[in-house]
């Protein structure tokens, strides 16, 4: 391949991520026609594409690149799901959007003209301590992101049962009403209270 | 890495050479080669085919390509077998080396079978090192290149390892199996060319010039022909080559073992030169010359890199030997005389009457494990070197499997010639070479099948080896030789792949890539950085993944290579642009579950029957929330425990990013 194609087939690339957005904070019960759906209404979908987790163990939201017809219609679509929360196969939890970047695309073409380089280091190198050193702090910074990972989701599960919670206290609530409407009390105490109530 | 889409049906399709009809009706078109996807492909070419849910490519030698009457296009395929395949076996207990192949052989479900065309993802290499006397020796860069070798065969009957190649295999003759000479270039060749007998060693034989001689060696390098050039590369030998020859024998005696390894490198190029003599000379193929060939292959490469320098070389020579047949009865004479030459393990000369096509290209190597050497020329008659080769290919090529295989003959027809001659001047590149010179088949056969053995395991090691030589020095990370394989991943399913891996542990997580690279970049570097070809995948970010290091999993051949990867990562340093060191470990990708749970959306279980309904009802299940609603309230509690994990992340990453830039700063050698 030539470098002139190769950079065409660059360019190319870098005009589909502008009219990709990324979604998150999807329920796995979204599929493809689903997220095609909801994201019809700001534009054309022209492809979706799931980015698989296999990284972390525990059950993280699935994500997703839905690419636009232009790029446009990705800007629209983020800045009206970052404006109102937009729900997806469920409630309330809304889906985020997020323009795409480069390395979220899976295969995406080698950018042009760079160049890598990698050496063996000696262990007597000044640098192999450093280089060790980084090592392990790869290993650190890694558990450390596993940790916040494991807290977020925390988090999430525990606003998730308060607003259950809350959900089911407010149902109950509205049960109540009901049943003291249909059973005549609602009305007799209106009329012990003199108030007037209207049933329609 | 091409996009999937696509679909194989839009690549890129030529039929090449036609070959005839076949089939009942004689309604099956076969061909001698294609281009498929901007790549040529030959009869008798090795392919992989994917398999669907197979983690690894399957590899396979074309020995059909014909289009049926429906144009379909179809391929037969000769099977090669991995090591972990054939090891699964109960009673299989071989070594193999980890790029070794077994061969298909025997009958009986696995040996060959039809595939669609399209099924092929790429070319492979894969060379035959065979000691057999008719495969051309690969040399040293086709070693190095090869993807994959074999010399051995597995049985698919009776399940078991053959020590050799059947001289037919689904109905191929063993000529094709083997390395294509014409293709190749010879290793080390050294062509001795008698200083005795001046350039005019080279008997140019006109139909039926005896070459007496003993040493002679020139080198034939006949085809296997098989691709429909018909050339038949007669080699005569060179002045050049000779004079080439003389400086590396020279230079071998001096240094007598050690430094062996540097000779290496001249080799090949004398070789070359040879070469391009010989391709001049294609023209004069209507003359059969002479072949006797001796091709010395050092082995040293792999014995002096490795730990015992020096001690071991093996010099193996190689003889080219004609094959003429035409005449049934010469060469049924022809043929005894090489039986008892296989009897006796001693050869004479043996003369060789004129045959029609001289074409096969023996080569007969004889190796000694210790130092000694063991030569053997073959001189042979000429012939007159009709058009008609390819036709009696096929039946030159029986002949030279029998001379070789030693098996019972078959064939009566058959005729090779052997003629043998003792190598001297390839003697005294030994040390001990004593005697060797005088009887080349003196050493026994077992010794020589077991040197053969080590020969072959020993070869792939030579990759680390050579590694080892690179360390410390900057590489600059291109693409792989090999780099057209990334085509292979078109279609993948990567994840069952990555399951099968993970199962058998050659699955590797790579840490602390820059997160700009592509899969195929991290192929290369693992490439460069420990001579292993992998496949690769980048783990896609997501908003949560680390800004500062990429991940990428990486699924190599065996367990064996994933592990030593890892370890050579812990204990050393590969260092990467801008001063990333590599960081591996063993892979545990984790899949999602079946009924993964996620937090967030509710159904009152009361309700939940009729909600089940409404939402079978509503045409799409999304939608932006009112503010009035409890919804929109829980929604507003959701994107604010958004935003602050958002905030956690970026300041974890902020961190992260001055922790890493305090340590790269303090490099003392620049990386950009």
């Amino acid at each position: 391949m030539g470098s002139s194609a190769a950079q065409a087939e660059y360019a190319a690339f870098e005009e589909k991520v502008k009219r990709t957005v990324y979604l998150d904070n999807l329920s796995p019960k979204v599929t493809e026609t689903v997220l095609k759906m909801a994201l019809n209404q700001f534009g054309t979908v022209k492809s979706v594409q799931f980015i698989p987790n296999y990284m972390e163990p525990r059950n993280i939201p699935q994500c997703a690149l839905v690419e636009m017809e232009n790029s446009r219609q990705a800007e629209a679509v983020v800045s009206e799901i970052s404006q109102f929360p937009f729900m997806m196969s469920g409630m309330p939890r809304p889906v985020r959007a997020r323009p795409a970047q480069v390395e979220m695309f899976d295969g995406h073409p080698t950018k042009p003209g760079r160049r890598i380089q990698c050496r063996w280091l000696e262990p007597s190198d000044p640098d192999f301590k450093i280089a060790t050193e980084i090592k392990r702090l790869t290993w650190k910074h890694a558990a450390e992101v596993a940790f916040l990972l494991k807290q977020q989701l925390q988090e999430e599960e525990k606003l998730a049962s308060q607003q259950q919670d809350k959900l089911k206290g407010n149902y109950k609530k509205y049960e109540m009403i009901d049943s003291i409407m249909t059973d005549g009390t609602a009305r007799r105490l209106a009329r012990r209270y003199n108030l007037h109530i209207r049933d329609d | 890495m091409v996009e999937a889409d696509g679909g194989e049906e839009d690549l890129e399709f030529k039929w090449g050479i036609k070959k005839g009809v076949g089939g009942k009706k004689k309604d099956f078109q076969f061909y001698q080669s294609f281009t498929y996807d901007g790549v040529e492909y030959e009869l008798y070419d090795c392919v992989y085919l994917w398999v669907d849910g197979e983690p690894e490519p399957h590899i396979g030698k074309l020995v059909k390509i014909m289009e049926t009457p429906d144009k379909k296009k179809r391929v037969k395929v000769l099977w090669f077998f991995r090591p972990c395949e054939v090891l699964k076996y109960p009673g299989v207990v071989v070594d193999t080396a980890e790029d070794e192949l077994f061969l298909a052989s025997g009958e009986g479900a696995g040996l060959a079978n039809m595939n669609p065309l399209e099924a092929i993802a790429g070319k492979c290499k894969v060379v035959c090192t065979s000691k057999d006397s008719r495969n051309p020796q690969p040399s040293y860069e086709e070693l190095q290149k090869a993807d994959f070798i074999f010399y051995r065969a597995f049985d698919v009957k009776d399940l078991k390892v053959l020590d050799t190649i059947e001289e037919k295999v689904a109905g191929i003759e063993v000529k094709c199996l083997f390395n294509r000479p014409g293709l190749q270039k010879p290793g080390i060749v050294l062509n001795l060319d008698s200083d005795k007998k001046g350039v005019g060693g080279n008997a140019v034989a006109s139909n039926e010039t005896e070459v007496p001689s003993k040493r002679n060696p020139s080198k034939e390098h006949t085809t296997l022909l098989t691709n429909g050039i018909s050339v038949d590369t007669v080699r005569k030998e060179h002045a050049d080559s000779n004079a080439s020859l003389v400086k590396q024998r020279a230079s071998l005696r001096e240094n007598p073992a050690s430094s062996v390894g540097v000779e290496i490198g001249e080799l090949p190029l004398s070789n070359d030169e040879m070469e391009n003599i010989f391709t001049d000379q294609t023209k004069s193929r209507s003359k059969v010359t002479k072949n006797t060939g001796s091709k010395a292959f050092l082995d040293k490469q792999k014995s002096s890199l490795r730990e015992h320098p020096a001690s071991r070389i093996v010099v193996e020579s190689e003889s080219s030997k004609t094959n003429n047949r035409q005449d049934p009865s010469d060469n049924t004479a022809s043929r005894s005389a090489d039986d008892s030459v296989k009897r006796e393990g001693k050869v004479g000369n043996i003369p060789v009457r004129r045959g029609t096509i001289g074409k096969v290209v023996l080569e007969e190597k004889v190796k000694s494990a210790k130092d000694c050497v063991d030569l053997e020329d073959r001189p042979a008659k000429k012939a007159k070197f009709d058009s008609s080769i390819k036709a009696s290919d096929e039946k030159n090529e029986k002949n030279a499997l029998k001379l070789s295989v030693g098996l019972d003959g078959k064939d009566p027809k058959a005729l090779a010639t052997l003629t043998t001659s003792e190598d001297e001047p390839r003697l005294k590149l030994t040390e001990d070479s004593q005697g060797a010179g005088k009887s080349p088949f003196k050493v026994p056969d077992e010794k020589t099948k077991h040197s053969n053995g080590k020969l072959f395991k020993a070869s792939p090691r030579q990759f680390p080896d050579v590694d080892k030589k690179m360390v410390y020095q900057i590489m600059e990370v291109t693409r792989r030789p090999d780099a057209d394989r990334s085509k292979w991943f078109r279609g993948l399913p990567w994840e069952e792949r990555m399951k099968t891996a993970n199962e058998q542990g050659t699955l590797v997580l790579l840490q602390n890539l820059d997160p700009v690279y592509t899969s195929a970049e991290v192929e290369d570097i693992v490439w460069h950085g420990f001579k292993e070809s992998c496949t690769a995948k980048m783990i896609q970010r997501t908003s949560i993944s680390s800004p500062h290091y990429g991940q990428a999993f990486v699924i190599f051949k065996t367990r064996e290579a994933a592990e030593t990867v890892v370890r050579r990562l812990d204990e050393g340093c590969l260092l990467l642009s801008n001063g990333r060191p590599l960081v591996g470990s063993i892979g545990t990708p984790c899949f999602p579950e079946k009924k993964p749970t996620f937090f967030g959306h509710y159904v009152i279980d009361k309700v939940r029957h009729q909600m089940a309904r409404g939402m079978r009802e509503a045409v799409s299940t999304s939608h932006c929330s009112q503010s009035n609603t409890i919804e929109y309230e829980m929604a507003m509690e959701w994107c604010l425990l958004q935003e602050r994990s958002e905030l956690s992340w970026k300041k974890l990453y902020k961190r992260q990013g001055e922790e890493l830039k305090k340590l790269n700063c303090s490099f003392k050698s620049k990386w950009r």
